[in-house]
């Protein structure tokens, strides 16, 4: 095709647009999509009604949406060529960094003999397994919400992207079927799976996200 | 020449906002216009496939018509549409697979003022400009950074438009020399 065409083409058939984000719908499916594979996979909790009276699993679920969000808004600039996506990569160094200083303060005022098993919970070793696997439900909603979007870094993006499914995967298995209590569990065990599930979401994006 | 670069991103930018409505005559201007920047700027990375260059251009143009929600008005238009050629450009090595470095001092010559808002070169900028007096200095920033006309900028420093033209001409023949050592 001459390019002249190709310019006559383009321009004949344009519309008005707004500006890019990632499909806010899509985003609500994700959430709906986590909840429906912790259920269904793991189960919900059976205290649940009264477990969210109390403020924990709110408090836990507050930590891990700004996760989501902060990375919602990363994948966003990421996706706008020639925009600084620093701004919102500091955010969300400060949203884990805010969950890691409350939990260490935690820790410090927790007597000696009672750290470790305020550290480790219950279920530290299956925690970042379960992120990652109700993670793999959310995904394929959240890397559709991102097709308008333009990420010039496909790896950086897919990791801002994963980091958003692991965010939201996290409260909802925070919420509906974790029982952990302690914030330095949720900032060392929620955290870890969150970020192998932004791993696993670059490892796709550097090959999804290409456009 | 910086009062040029200043005005053709105006112009691009009014373009891009009359086309994020909608326009036709505006976008297609605007694709003209893009094709005329971006085919010099890839043949010059392409050296030896020349031919590729046209297949890149085509590409980038359709990428800035399929992605034109992805631009923030926030920005210059030049560092959207270069961030989109340069990204073309790097997808392009990368399917051909061999490994390229896609040098970024070279946009400055296209992208123009966008590079000027960076922290480095507004520094070194302002170190090269500090060897002039004041008032010749404040009027350099006006015409040649901050994109006002000659007759403007002569009326914001108290200068005639002829002194004004004159003090400009010496300060970029100092400043020139100043930087490049082979002109002494």
């Amino acid at each position: 095709m001459k390019t002249e065409d190709l310019i006559d083409a383009l321009a004949a058939g344009i519309e008005p647009v707004r500006p890019a984000r990632l499909d806010p719908a899509l985003l609500a499916w994700a959430g709906g999509a986590a909840a429906v594979a912790v259920i269904l996979l793991l189960g919900a909790r059976s205290d649940l009604t009264q477990a969210l009276q109390a403020p924990t699993p709110w408090v836990k679920a507050i930590y891990t949406a700004a996760l989501a969000q902060t990375a919602i808004w990363l994948a966003t600039r990421l996706g706008r060529p020639g925009l600084d996506p620093r701004p919102a990569l500091f955010a969300l160094l400060a949203v884990v960094g805010i969950a890691v200083a409350w939990g260490g303060i935690e820790m410090v005022l927790t007597p000696p003999d009672q750290r470790m098993a305020g550290w480790l919970g219950q279920t530290w070793d299956i925690c970042g397994r379960n992120i990652v696997l109700v993670s793999a439900f959310a995904a394929p909603l959240v890397f559709l919400s991102a097709r308008r979007l333009a990420p010039t870094r496909p790896t950086t993006a897919g990791l801002a992207l994963g980091l958003a499914t692991g965010g939201i995967a996290a409260t909802a298995y925070g919420l509906l079927h974790c029982g952990e209590a302690t914030a330095a569990f949720v900032a060392t065990w929620y955290t870890l799976g969150v970020a192998a599930a932004g791993l696993i979401g670059a490892a796709v994006g550097r090959f999804a996200l290409r456009w | 020449m910086g009062c040029c670069v200043v005005d053709k991103e105006a112009e691009l930018k009014r373009l891009m906002l009359r086309g994020l409505d909608g326009d036709p005559v505006a976008w297609r201007a605007l694709l003209t216009e893009m094709r005329g920047a971006l085919t010099p700027f890839f043949k010059r990375r392409l050296t030896g496939c020349e031919a590729d260059a046209e297949d890149l251009v085509q590409d980038c143009l359709i990428a800035i018509h399929a992605k034109r929600a992805t631009y923030d008005r926030s920005l210059p238009f030049t560092a959207w549409a270069y961030a989109i050629a340069r990204y073309k450009l790097i997808d392009h090595f990368r399917r051909q697979g061999r490994r390229h470095d896609v040098p970024l001092e070279e946009a400055s010559v296209l992208l123009a003022d966008h590079t000027v808002e960076d922290g480095v070169v507004r520094r070194d900028l302002k170190k090269v400009l500090s060897i002039l007096p004041l008032r010749q200095r404040r009027l350099i920033e006006d015409v040649r950074v901050g994109g006002f006309s000659l007759a403007e900028a002569a009326q914001r420093n108290g200068f005639t438009e002829g002194a004004a033209k004159v003090s400009v001409h010496r300060s970029m023949k100092t400043l020139v020399a100043s930087v490049n050592p082979n002109e002494d």
